[in-house]
């Protein structure tokens, strides 16, 4: 009985042997890149870059993992290098998560592209003049608003400061239509988003930033984080019902169906617009901090993520071949415009897509008019806390100097 | 008494030697680390993890009001809807042993929700919550639709009592009904030719002898509710402004949004000994009535 048992157990382990054999044959002939992104609606796009990628080298295989939609790509990013495997080209969101990997990142500085890469966009992940991520594509927000309701409600100028825009939601109630459709049951519509203003209208954020962690400035003492109460109450006196419940699925829903005007949202909702009506008229206007229109006419404009190599892969130098290919083949450079729908970070690259949204944001980047992405040098878990105080004030259970108060709580005790 | 022998143990190992190893690589490894990672800062990423001593403690119990704020809210939660779960449980159960016509497919469609899982309930609940109280709301202008569900505190808090009710009441009545039907019908014929009175029988004779069901059923969702986490995370995701954030949302948060693997590895410690202490009191408190009984 035993020995039955015995000569079973033998024959699946030698039956498995090969197996295990053969697997490690083929990788030693073939190399392996495993890339890992978030970008769920452009799976069947890599697919095909890693099947061209192929194709062009042969010896490589670009294995492409994708993590993201409802569920925690971070999450997932940190348990594969926990578990000792992690990827050897992956995605960043920005400096703060970067931080986190600080010890796995690649030295970009010298790779042939970096010249070609939009200053702002190489900024945020430049650590000690070194750039440790590659940037793809530029991303803005602001409130995005329809252009035939504003011309009906008689708004002929797009407003530029919080008292024209005063005006114009008055002007569009007067019409029936709800000014502002607010998403704050959204933690990074509020959170992160929305308090960026003030961190990004500020003269110089990143010493703003440094100095609220060494203690020497507050929030509730900053005269930008005071004026931003009147665009944000704002916002709430002509908003619609239960903000509070409202996220990003619905806001998108009371906009393209004409309910209310303007949506604080990004470019990334671009293709939902068009695809719900083709002959939309929307633009940005960007979301006002004072009644100064030449200091609140910016729009907010970043990178929304950086593909950084891994510097404990055994295959660093393939990875960065491919990175460099994605942006000097014209296949790559296909992709990266048209077929993403992109705002290339790149000189030498138009964009893919040119709605309204697109074109606002290539105009406000071209003029210069723009503020950085300041929420990506938050310490991590802020934005957690600034969605909870802010829901908080839009509940009315904190006056608005509590609610700073509050900010300048949690960022003493996460930024130790 | 069985004396050990070569082939004994051999077969001991061959049989038991599998899952032990697998319970040592996936339970008590990851434990035994857990409690390591617990005493040390680390962000979950990094090569070497720095040993703090008892640094996460002190700051989980002076400085993360919180994490004592999500204590507090599981406490509520879970009181109330420990009783609320029973008590419709037993009634429905009370009711349903009856022959009555359908009781049966009643029972099924009870029983129901408790096999949808809980992150796709609590989307389905959040849009009837969020979208389907709102419309009857305004076809009805009744109060109770016209709030701004799950956009408070007390909203949130009752949304998931709804919901974590509608999801455990079949279980249970199940376990009512089973228990309700093996009730020795002598001792109720008896007394009802001593003429006692329906109230009366309920109260002196159904009720004291269900008390050993009644027992499971609150055992069972203390344990449910106290470690609720994914009607949670889909239902309110703890908010609006983390009031409704469960402790088990809480150690998920500070370990992977806050980037505190230590921090959140002494909060699950902390966790799994007040998880462990009520199992303890549970164990004993069924095992100390089975031998009354």
């Amino acid at each position: 009985m035993i020995r039955k048992l015995l000569l079973v157990v033998s024959t699946i382990a030698l039956l498995g042997l090969p197996l295990i054999a053969g697997g490690s044959q083929s990788t030693s002939s073939v190399k392996e890149i495993n890339l890992f992104h978030f970008k769920v609606d452009q799976i069947e796009q890599w697919e095909e870059i890693s099947q061209e990628y192929s194709r062009v080298n042969p010896n490589v295989k670009l294995v492409v993992e994708t993590v993201g939609g409802a569920s925690d790509w971070v999450t997932a990013l940190k348990t594969r290098f926990a578990s000792g495997s992690g990827p050897d080209i992956f995605v960043v969101d920005g400096p703060s998560l970067a931080r986190t990997f600080d010890e796995y990142l690649t030295d970009l500085s010298d790779q042939p592209w970096v010249s070609n890469t939009f200053e702002s966009a190489r900024a945020p992940l430049t650590f000690d003049g070194k750039l440790m991520g590659m940037p793809f594509n530029l991303e803005g927000y602001g409130f995005i608003y329809n252009k035939e309701i504003f011309s009906q409600a008689g708004i002929s100028t797009p407003p530029k400061t919080i008292g024209e825009l005063r005006t114009a939601a008055e002007k569009l109630e007067a019409i029936g239509v709800t000014p502002f459709g607010n998403g704050y049951s959204e933690w990074w519509v509020i959170g992160m988003h929305l308090m960026n203003i003030p961190f990004a209208f500020q003269d110089d954020p990143a010493f703003f930033v440094e100095s609220l962690s060494n203690g020497s400035a507050t929030m509730a003492e900053n005269p930008l984080f005071q004026s931003f109460q009147d665009l944000f109450d704002l916002t709430i006196e002509y908003s619609n019902a239960n903000p509070l419940t409202t996220d990003h699925n619905a806001q998108m829903a009371l906009f393209n169906s004409g309910e209310v005007a303007m949506v604080q949202q990004g470019n990334w909702k671009e293709l939902d617009i068009y695809a719900s009506n083709s002959n939309a008229e929307v633009g940005f206007l960007p979301i006002p901090i004072n009644n100064n229109a030449t200091f609140s006419d910016r729009l907010p404009v970043g990178v929304p993520f950086y593909w950084v190599v891994n510097n404990q892969s055994s295959v660093q130098q393939e990875a960065l071949d491919f990175l460099n290919w994605m942006v000097t083949s014209d296949f790559g450079r296909s992709y990266i415009g048209e077929r993403f729908g992109y705002i290339p970070a790149f000189y030498d690259m138009e964009p893919g897509f040119t709605g309204g949204l697109s074109q606002d944001i290539q105009k406000y980047a071209g003029e210069n008019k723009t503020i950085p992405w300041n929420f990506s040098t938050w310490p991590a878990g802020m934005y957690n806390e600034f969605a909870e105080h802010t829901q908080r004030y839009v509940a009315g259970r904190l006056t608005y100097p509590e609610m700073l108060q509050a900010m300048d709580e949690s960022w003493k005790r996460l930024s130790q | 008494m069985i004396t050990p022998n070569p082939t004994r143990s051999f077969m001991a190992l061959l049989f038991l030697g599998p899952a032990a190893f697998f319970f040592f690589l996936i339970v008590l490894f990851p434990f035994l680390s857990g409690i390591y990672y617990s005493f040390t800062e680390w962000n979950g990423v990094r090569a070497n993890p720095v040993w703090i001593g008892f640094e996460n403690f002190r700051y989980i119990l002076n400085e993360d009001p919180q994490f004592l704020g999500s204590f507090w809210f599981t406490l509520q939660f879970t009181v109330v809807t420990l009783f609320l779960t029973n008590f419709v449980a037993y009634g429905l159960a009370l009711i349903l042993i009856r022959p009555l016509k359908g009781a049966e497919v009643m029972r099924t469609l009870i029983f129901l929700p408790n096999m949808i899982g809980g992150v796709l309930l609590g989307f389905v609940w959040r849009f009837i919550l969020i979208n389907g109280f709102q419309a009857l709301g305004d076809l009805t202008s009744f109060d109770f639709f016209n709030q701004a569900w799950l956009g408070t505190p007390e909203t949130g808090f009752w949304g998931l009592v709804i919901v974590y009710t509608w999801q455990s009441v079949g279980y249970l009545l199940i376990i009512y009904v089973a228990h309700l039907k093996n009730i020795d019908t002598q001792i109720l014929e008896a007394a009802q030719i001593d003429g006692v009175r329906p109230l009366r029988m309920f109260w002196n004779i159904i009720l004291p002898l269900s008390m050993p069901a009644i027992t499971v059923g609150f055992f069972l969702v203390l344990s449910w509710t106290f470690k609720s986490f994914d009607i949670v995370l889909s239902l309110t995701a703890g908010g609006p402004f983390r009031s409704t954030e469960t402790v088990a949302l809480n150690i998920y948060r500070e370990a992977f949004a806050y980037s505190n693997f230590g921090r959140g590895a002494a909060k699950s410690l902390i966790y799994f000994i007040v998880v462990g202490a009520i199992t303890y009191a549970q164990v004993r408190f069924t095992k100390s009535r089975e031998i009354d009984g």
